[in-house]
């Protein structure tokens, strides 16, 4: 059954998301104390997400290929969603910069990837409640 | 417009469902379906696909078009 399987996929894309999500906080945490660490060492701590963030990809793709064709078309309206609201929060903040000092430690990268999250899950929200 | 306000697609899944006595989740089961895909089919907030509608009418022992109409 594709939707037994399916429960198997998406409970490793949370699992693996869970992950990837700890192990920024984790780099974050070794990287403001950096005199813990050579710099060498600091490059390869700064890119431990990436395998979390990878094995999130594969089971969340696979999650994807097994979910019927409402739980699909969700999917897409959120990433619709989603997608040009990141391009848009982007753009602005990169045409702000040119006009105005934006304080770094407020809009920074690493800041605004938390964004991209809250507008998935939204276009997930507005989606799902129009076929309820 | 979204296709499915323009023509929308009334259907007896309901009825058909409740005349076997399955739940929403029997019939999602059935059709390897979520249960919230079947909820949208039968309040006429989602088409289903012509491979799942076809799976619908095998699974009801009728036509498409006896279950489906415009």
């Amino acid at each position: 059954m594709s939707q037994e399987k399916r429960r198997i996929w998406k409970s490793g894309s949370v699992i693996w998301g869970t992950v990837w999500l700890f192990s920024y906080f984790g780099v974050r945490a070794a990287v403001e104390s950096p005199d813990s660490f050579s710099r060498p060492a600091l490059i390869a701590i700064v890119l431990t997400p990436v395998i979390p963030a990878a094995l999130f990809l594969y089971f969340f793709i696979t999650d994807i290929r097994q979910m019927d064709e409402l739980q699909r078309r969700i999917q897409l309206e959120a990433l619709a969603f989603a997608y040009p609201l990141t391009l848009l929060l982007v753009m602005t903040l990169g045409l702000l910069q040119l006009v105005m000092d934006l304080n770094p430690a407020d809009w920074s990268y690493r800041h605004v990837w938390q964004f991209v999250i809250v507008f998935y899950l939204f276009g997930i929200w507005i989606a799902a409640r129009r076929y309820q | 417009m979204d296709r499915g306000q323009t023509l929308p697609v009334k259907n007896r899944l309901r009825v058909l469902r409740a005349e076997r006595d399955w739940s929403q989740a029997d019939l999602a089961d059935k059709l390897d379906v979520s249960r919230q895909t079947v909820n949208a089919i039968e309040t006429g907030r989602y088409d289903p696909s012509l491979p799942l509608a076809f799976r619908i009418a095998r699974l009801f022992g009728q036509k498409i078009e006896e279950i489906f109409e415009e």
